[in-house]
Order: structure tokens, then sequence, then C-alpha cells
């Protein structure tokens, strides 16, 4: 029996569907994490004829954590202050209890206890990290600014999110034009938001300035502090990036069983109680999983600290990524390559711990 | 004290009570402004002349200041070509980028939920092995790519029969769903610089060619994640009934499955587009002067033009109005096709 | 704990859904409310409840008009279809909601759950959640968590209709022993007529959002008030043939009929129930005439269809009889036991 080329190609359909995706991921992810090891380890120099590559092992990564470019990836080292300590506190706080849970929770495995220790390690030094480097005459290394916009950034937008989709839900009209209107901030260009931001929040010539000068902040440069310089990307991070949670919230509140809420509403259950009771147990998974999503997303943040602030002022709003950046546009490919490698570690451990020790047992309570 | 609770209690079942209604529009209304509101200044900036950007602030066209076109006319008359090419560029990367994202997206994601896969974990490893060894042999010792890749793919034949025969531990579906959807992680940063190099190897740098690979391959992870429920969810009667009526799979998957999965390919497509379309990062590592896109226009318009808020406000408007207009028409489907890979997920 | 609905009537803009129902419910009555789908009988009871708001009328619940109160004001307890469960909440914690929402004190919700279980067999389930119970143990969750409140009605949204048929017969007993035992007044929502007819002290037929009789089952068994009843109750359902009314003597295509309604009237429909006739003889005086098409075995009786000028009957007959398809037979029908209604409106004539 001859196989004509028709039926050979139906029976290799099996692989033939599957294969492309696997190959081109597996090239691009394979390829650059081995070349980007590689550049990590090394140092780059233009020579006269061209560049020069030298294998120099952890000098770049030394360089990082303890060496010349530890002021810019850690930061600057000061006294821990009051609300340092206060933080720590909390941190540990969770963190034991967490485990104290687990081991109480009867099934302790070795793998579950190397999973909670590497977690707990990570939480732990990140916030040291942030009380060392926080006070006064301190400084923000990216890292840490990174977290901060992780932290910060998706919890607002989570709470924002969430408290427009459940008023979006309730019986009001217009409820489309609204819908409509909260998603727009998704699809602009983040360096347009960018611009856009630095545009309204000019304290001389941008809408708002009027307001400014009300309140007597006139004078104040948001661009040249810390801190509101963290605060202005943080804004525009959320406005773009609130309808992302919002729209998934808002679909998984209305598609909610209509008879639970009809129940307890019957039974006597006020609005916040059904929240808490029927609406939120349902849809906390969704909401963890577009958390996620967004954490995942969150830590690649470059646009907006590159175009408004140019990271600035000084290092201040610089991501990891912009960092990175930064390094290779001064042609340090090695310290670049450092910088992206730690990058993907750090969002490596806390995503997968997030999904892990967040999203697993809200699944498995739920399934 | 009745009549207080009555305004503040709801009546009737399913309706707010008139207080809690009126907090409700307020504050609705007040994330509206804070959405449009930025928007409507960008637009509005665009008609405005130098002057009129200076303190104070003006808000309404006619009646704070006299429009004018002179920075549309700069943008589309004067640069012409270098707004147009950059614009041009971006829709051809972005739609073929979408195309080819989808489609072979979908194919993976639709073998996924029908056929149950379970590659030996011993030819994964060694795939990986032997691909690490070809990258090191053309890098280190300056090994032409082609000869490498040939070398690499015979011994790897050779090997998947030796190992498959004696490492007998597989993965599964899930496994290979979890690796897809775990490659977004990878910050795009991390493969900036070997993709630079690679594409620079081979002679593609700053064509279209390279920036369509690129996003391609970063966008198909969310296609796969999105496409995997929808095709789950289609019952399989259709389809076994077209395997016995004799449809070769090809055929099933295009005329039955694509049809039936329209929401989700539709949500896929129109989030990738956006992804493609407002691209920055990689855009700027793999393009200087030809494959230029807008986003790239846009940012370098900071060096030359600094505050020159009147042209930024035109080129950020044709940046966005595509992609708004789109999404105005087709925002049902995104929250639909979101919230099923969410709540799979 | 009466319930009084006061030409209650519902309406979707311009589609009228529900046109005044009236409805007197005594204290601790059954009251089923029965109908095609479509008819308007879950909107009737979501409008008791206070799920829907009522276009006109008034609804009364122990003589207080609560038209216009909030539901968990009522004091009613209500049996979803799909039983509305909390899925994160084990058993113990899905019947206690009614009674933690009002904040009684934790040893009394403890005793009172216990309580409630133990009536509906439930006591080892309480630590189970809803996803590791069969359909009739979800309802049975269901139903404690109405009782423990003790309202003053239940309302129930077709509880039964989830069930597969042999633990719906099951069930039956149970809620018509436990009605009685707590003597809650209850209205019951179905559109099976067998639960009506075995549950309920009254029934409410509904058509098109129309009320068409109010009775109870024997009365709407034996005395329908029109076409519709009358076709609805009973299984096998009623035989109609279509003819002429002239002095007392039905004339149609398969034969004529004495009746016992003393008059004539143009364009009728006789209706008798199978177990009402009788096989005679093909040329039998006051018989209708037919073919036999099929004969069924149900078991303790033999169902026969016949073919009588273009109409099919059902004779319900005893076990043992065996005939040939296509035989010519007779139909016969004492007058008394038949119904005559005007063609027209479906309107019976007495």
């Amino acid at each position: 029996m001859r196989l004509s080329f028709s039926d050979w190609l139906d029976r290799q359909a099996d692989r033939l569907f599957i294969l492309p995706a696997v190959l081109i991921l597996l090239t691009f992810s394979i390829f650059p994490l081995l070349i980007s090891a590689y550049l990590a380890l090394s140092r780059f120099q233009l020579t006269a004829g061209g560049y020069q590559l030298r294998f120099v092992g952890w000098l770049n990564f030394k360089k990082l954590l303890f060496g010349g470019e530890q002021y810019h990836f850690l930061g600057v080292f000061v006294p821990v202050p009051w609300y340092g300590w206060l933080l720590l506190a909390l941190v540990i706080l969770l963190l034991a209890r967490s485990i104290a849970q687990y081991i109480r929770s009867g099934k302790p495995t070795l793998f579950g206890l190397i999973g909670r220790a590497v977690t707990t390690a990570a939480i732990l030094a990140l916030a040291l990290l942030l009380a060392a480097t926080i006070g006064a005459g301190g400084q923000l290394g990216s890292l840490s600014v990174t977290v901060i916009y992780v932290a910060v950034g998706v919890t607002c937008q989570l709470l924002i999110g969430l408290g427009l989709a459940m008023l979006c839900s309730q019986n009001i009209r217009c409820r489309g034009f609204f819908r409509v209107v909260f998603f727009l901030p998704l699809m602009v260009t983040p360096v347009g938001i960018a611009y856009t931001f630095r545009m309204l929040a000019d304290m001389t010539q941008g809408p708002l300035a009027g307001l400014w000068r009300f309140v007597g902040l006139g004078d104040l440069s948001w661009a040249s502090q810390a801190w509101s310089a963290r605060l202005v990307v943080m804004v525009g991070d959320t406005w773009q990036w609130t309808p992302f949670i919002f729209i998934v919230l808002l679909a998984a509140i209305e598609g909610q069983s209509r008879e639970q809420v009809e129940a307890a509403s019957l039974d006597g259950a006020s609005y916040w109680q059904i929240f808490r009771d029927v609406t939120w147990p349902e849809i906390a998974p969704v909401a963890s999983t577009i958390v996620l999503i967004r954490v995942i997303e969150a830590f690649k943040i470059v646009d907006l600290p590159n175009v408004l602030t140019n990271g600035g002022p000084g290092i201040a709003t610089e991501s990891l990524t912009l960092h990175s950046f930064i390094n290779w546009r001064a042609l340090d490919l090695g310290g670049s390559a450092a910088v992206a490698y730690m990058l993907l570690i750090v969002s490596t451990v806390l995503c997968a711990s997030f999904f892990n020790y967040v999203m697993q047992p809200m699944r498995s309570r739920r399934q | 004290m009745s009549s207080w609770r009555h305004f503040i209690e709801s009546r009737r079942f399913g309706e707010l009570a008139p207080i809690p209604k009126a907090i409700c529009y307020a504050l609705l209304a007040l994330w509206s402004t804070i959405v449009l509101f930025p928007l409507y200044w960008v637009f509005v900036t665009s008609f405005k002349e130098p002057v009129d950007v200076a303190y104070p602030p003006k808000f309404l066209p006619f009646i704070d200041f006299q429009p004018s076109l002179h920075a549309w006319r700069y943008i589309f008359v004067d640069l012409g070509n270098d707004t147009f090419r950059p614009y041009a560029n971006s829709l051809i990367v972005a739609s073929v980028s979408t195309l080819l994202a989808v489609l072979i997206g979908s194919m993976a994601a639709y073998a996924l939920s029908r056929i149950e896969y379970k590659p030996k974990l011993g030819s994964v490893i060694s795939f990986i092995l032997l691909l690490a060894a070809a990258i090191i042999a053309v890098v280190y010792w300056q090994v032409d790519w082609r000869l490498a890749v040939v070398v690499a793919v015979v011994i790897f034949l050779l090997l998947l029969r030796a190992l498959g025969r004696h490492f007998k531990r597989h993965l599964g579906n899930g496994d290979i769903l979890f690796w897809i959807i775990s490659q977004r992680i990878l910050p795009p940063v991390v493969a900036a610089i070997p993709i630079y190099v690679m594409f620079q190897h081979v002679g593609l740098l700053d064509t279209h060619a390279a920036l369509i690979i690129t996003y391609t391959t970063i966008n198909l992870p969310i296609v796969v994640w999105l496409m995997f429920d929808f095709f789950a969810a289609i019952p399989r009667d259709l389809e076994e009934s077209a395997q016995l009526d004799g449809a070769s799979r090809y055929r099933i998957f295009l005329g039955i499955v694509l049809p039936l999965a329209k929401p989700g390919l539709i949500a896929a497509s129109l989030l990738v587009l956006i992804l493609a379309w407002n691209e920055y990062l990689l855009a700027l590592f793999l393009s200087t002067a030809r494959a230029q896109t807008i986003p790239l226009l846009v940012a370098a318009q900071n060096a030359t033009r600094g505050p020159q808020w009147w042209y930024m406000s035109v080129l950020i408007i044709i940046m966005i109005a595509p992609v708004l207009a789109l999404t105005i028409f087709l925002q049902k489907y995104i929250a639909k096709g979101l919230l099923l890979g969410a709540v799979k997920g | 704990m009466t319930v009084v609905l006061d030409r209650i009537s519902k309406s979707f803009g311009a589609m009228t859904v529900l046109h005044e129902l009236s409805l007197s419910v005594q204290a601790g009555e059954f009251m089923v409310l029965l109908g095609p789908s479509g008819c308007g009988k879950t909107t009737a009871l979501r409008m008791i409840a206070g799920l829907e708001t009522v276009t006109s009328g008034r609804i009364e619940i122990d003589g207080r008009d609560v038209t216009e109160v909030a539901p968990k004001n009522r004091d009613i307890a209500m049996v979803f279809q799909s039983y509305a469960l909390y899925p994160h909440m084990t058993v113990a914690e899905n019947i206690a909601y009614p009674l933690v929402i009002r904040r009684t004190g934790r040893s009394d919700i403890d005793r009172q759950v216990r309580d409630v279980a133990a009536q509906v067999q439930l006591d080892s389930y309480l630590d189970r959640y809803p996803r590791q119970l069969s359909g009739g143990q979800r309802q049975r969750v269901a139903l404690a968590r109405a009782i423990i409140r003790r309202p003053a009605v239940f309302l129930m949204d077709e509880p039964l209709s989830n069930l597969d048929a042999k633990l719906r017969g099951h069930m039956r007993a149970e809620l018509k022993h436990m009605q009685h035992a707590l003597g809650i007044t209850t209205i019951y929502v179905t559109h099976d007529q067998v639960e009506a007819m075995t549950l309920a002290h009254r029934v409410a037929v509904l058509n098109k959002g129309r009320p068409q009789q109010i009775d109870t089952p024997r009365q709407i068994y034996e005395d329908p008030a029109n076409l519709f009843v009358a076709g609805f109750i009973g299984s096998p359902p009623m035989n109609f043939v279509d003819g002429d009314l002239m002095d007392g003597l039905f004339q149609s295509v398969g034969g004529r009929l004495p009746t016992s309604v003393r008059s004539s009237h143009g364009k009728v429909v006789l209706g008798f129930r199978p177990e009402d006739c009788r096989i005679a003889a093909p040329d039998e005086a006051g018989s209708l005439r037919g073919s036999i098409y099929s004969i069924e075995l149900i078991g303790d009786h033999v169902l026969v269809t016949c073919r009588v000028g273009g109409q099919s009957i059902t004779i319900k007959v005893e076990k043992n009889f065996s005939a040939d398809i296509g035989a010519e037979i007779g139909i016969a029908v004492a007058a008394e036991r038949t119904y005559l209604f005007e063609a027209e409106s479906g309107q019976r004539l007495r």
C-alpha cells in the first residue's frame, strides 16, 4: 500500500500542530538564556578592530551585590529607621505564621519545606534590603524600586479595579458606557502615557497648575524628588493597568450564580455580607490569577520610568529593566546581562511563590 | 428615624437606595473623568499654538484659545515620510506577527486540548543540551552556524532512539502548557541582547522580519493560554463525526473548530495586536532607521523636541487612534476571553 | 401565616407575564402553582419572595402588606431550583448561615443546626462540602437551611426537577411528610402535574400568565374548568374528540355519543379519560368507531391507542387484552363520565 503525501501529512498532524510553537519557544528561550548567561559572566570591551569578550566568572554579579554597582542595584545602606523596623516585624510575623500553619496542617514534605524556605528567604531578604536603604540619607537601588513598583502598583490596581467592578455591577444605567470608557487606558501605548502624564504633571504649564498653586505646591518640581517621581510613575502605571483587572473582575462578578446571591439576600444578608460570603469566594480564584498575570508583567516595567523621568532623579525611579538598558547603552554588556538575570531570578522566585502559596490553596479550596 | 433609613437601605431587591446610588454614580463619574481627561488634554493640545501651552492652562477650544492645525500639518506634511514610514512599519509588523502568533498558537493550543502528548524527559533534556552545545560551538569556536545546526540535529535524531528505550519517564500536556505559559515570565531584556546578536549574525537587523519573528515568539504564550480553554470547551462530537466522514485534522481545524472558537480568536488577536503595536523595548534594540516603529518615533521626539507638547500630542493621537477604534468595537470579546483564561488558567 | 395575593400582575415593558392572579393561602396549607414553562408561576413565586417587583396588585403575608417590603424582612424562606448552596462553606455552615447573619449565639446555632440536620437526616454530613454530596443530599441541605429560620412561609421553586425519577418519588414523600409535621404554609412551583396532585392541598393551574383554576387536586381532576386544565392534568392525558353538540347528543366523524349537557352548541370538544371508557363492538350504539393503532403493555394494565377520524384516543384496558393492529373497534363511554368544552374558548359546558 503506497502512502500518498497527504496521508503521511495527516498522520504527522499530531506532531505538526504543536511542533512550530514548541520549536520556536524552545529556540527563543534556551538560546537567549544561554547567551545572556555567557554575557553575564564576561566583560565586553571595544577594541581597535571591533570588540572583545573576556570571561570573568562572577565578577559582574559581585559588582552588583558588593562592589562598584552596589549603590545602583541594591542601594545605599543607612541605619534602619523606626518604620523600617515596623515593616520588618510585620514581614517576619506573616512569614512565621504561614510556615507554622503549613507545618501544623499535617503533611509537610521535604519539597514543600524547601520551597517555603526559599520563598521565606527571598521575601525576608527583600524586606531587609528595603528597611536598610529607606532611611534618611539612604538610597533605594533598582531592585527595591522595582519591588515597590510591583507591590504597591499591583495592590492599588487590584483595589481600584475591584472597586470599579463592584460599582459597575450594580443596577445602574449606562453600564456599557462605563465599561468601554474604563477600558480605554489599556489601549494607549505606555510611551504615549508617559508623555501625557508628563504634560499633566507639569507644575507650571499643565492643566492642573492652578490646583498645585492653590495647594501651595506650585514651586515643587516633582521630577527632582525621589519619592514624588516614583509616585508619578506609579500613578501612570495604575492609570494604564487598572482596566485590565477591572474588566476581568467585572465579568467574573457578573457571571456569578444569581441564585446564591438571592438566597443570601433572602436570609437577611446586607450588601457587604453578601460580598464577603458569596461574591468574593467565587471570584477570588479569578482575582488571584489575574493578579499573578499582572505581577508577571509588572516586573518588566520600563517605558514609563524611561520616558517620564529617564530613571531620575539620579537613579531613583530606575526599574531593573531600565537599569539593564542603561548599562547596555553604556556598552557594559556584561553588567546589563547580569542585571537582567537578577531580574529573571527575582521575578521567577516571587511569581512561583505567589502561584504555589496563594493561588493553589485558593484553587484547591474551591475544587 | 425611619425616613432617614429610607434613604440608606434599599427597599427592593437588586436596587440601590438613593444615597448609595448617588455615591455609586459619583465615584464612577470620578474615575471616568480620570480616564478621559488625559486623553482629552492630549487631543486639545494637538490643536494649540506654542503660546497657548504656557501658563495659565487653557481647556476649551474656541473659548480659551483658537485651535490651529499647525502641529498636524507639520507632522503629516512637513515630516511626511518620517511619519508615514514608522506608521507603516508598525502596521505591517503588528498585523503580520499577530497573524502568525494566532495561527501557530491556536494550532498548538488545539493540539494540547485534543491530543495527549507524552514527550520523554530524556529527549527533551538531550535536545536542550545539544542546542546549548551548538550555540557554544558557534560562539566560542566560531563554528559556522549552519554546520552546527546540522550536526546537532543529526546527533539528536540518533540519540532519540537510544534514549527512548532507557528513559521511560515522560511529561504530560499540563507540563507543556505550564512551560509555554511560563515563558511570559522571561523579561524581554534578558533576551534582548542575545536576540540582537543573533539577528546581527544572520544579517536581519533593522528589518521587518526581525521584529515580526520576535513579536510572534513573545506573544505565542498568550495565544496558547487564551485559546486552550476555548478549544477545551468545544465538544468533540462535531470533530469526531467529521473524522468519521473522512476529513483530515487540518480540514477539521480550519473548517469546524476555528469558526466555533471565533470569540476567543478575536480576543486573542486583539490582545496580541495591541501588545505588538505598543511594544517598545525590543523594537528599540532591534531597529534603528528603516524598521523603526511608532513607539520609537514617539520616544525619539523627546530628544529633539523636548517639551514641544503640540507635536507630541499629534503623534500620540495617531498612535492610539486605530487601537482605540478597534477596541471600542471589540471590547466585549476581550473581556470574555480574559475571563475564560483566568477562570481555568 | 396566611398569604393573600390580590390581583398581582407583572409586565416587562410591553410584555405582560402574569395577569391578575388572586390567591388566598390558608395557614399550614400546601399550595402548588402548576403550569407549563413560561406560564408565569415562577414569576409569581419570585414576586411573593420580593425578588421581582409587582407591577400592580398587593401581596399580604399574615395580614401585613409586604408588596414594598424588602425580601429579607418578609419572614419567608426559599428553596431554589439549583439549591443555591455556598460551595466554600460546609453543610453545617450553609445551614447556619441565616442564623449567623442574625447574630445568634454560637452555642445556640450549633444546637439548632444539629436539630434541623437530624430532621432531614443529614447529621453525618455536617462537615462535608456541597461538591461532595449527591443531588438529593444537596436538596436536603437547601431544605434544612430554609427550615432553620422557622419562617412564616416556605417558597419552593421546582426543587425536585434536578433529581432523577426514582429519587424524585422518594423526596416527594419526604417533603409531604415534613410539611405536615412542621405545619408551615408552603407555596410550591412545578410543571410536573404528578407532584402537584400528590403534594398539594390545593393547586393553582396557570397558563400563559393567566390563572385557569384554583381548586383541590381531586376537583381539578374530576371537574376541570376548561380544556387546558382537563388536558394538562392526568396521565395518560384526557382524550379529546372534535364535533358538534345537538340537543345533548355529541356528533362527530367517529360516531355519536349521548352526553349530560342538555343543549345545542355548535362546535365543541368532547373529553373523557382513558380509564372511563371501554372497548366495545364496532357498531354498538352510543359509541365511537375507530381502528387500533398500537397496544402498549404497562404492567398492570394495557394502553390501547386508536385512531378515530384522524384523532388519537387512548383506552386503559385490563392487562390480558390482545388484538390485531388495525382492527376495527368501538369505544364506549358513559354520559356522566364525559366532559364538554366549547371549541373556541375552551370553556367547560355544564
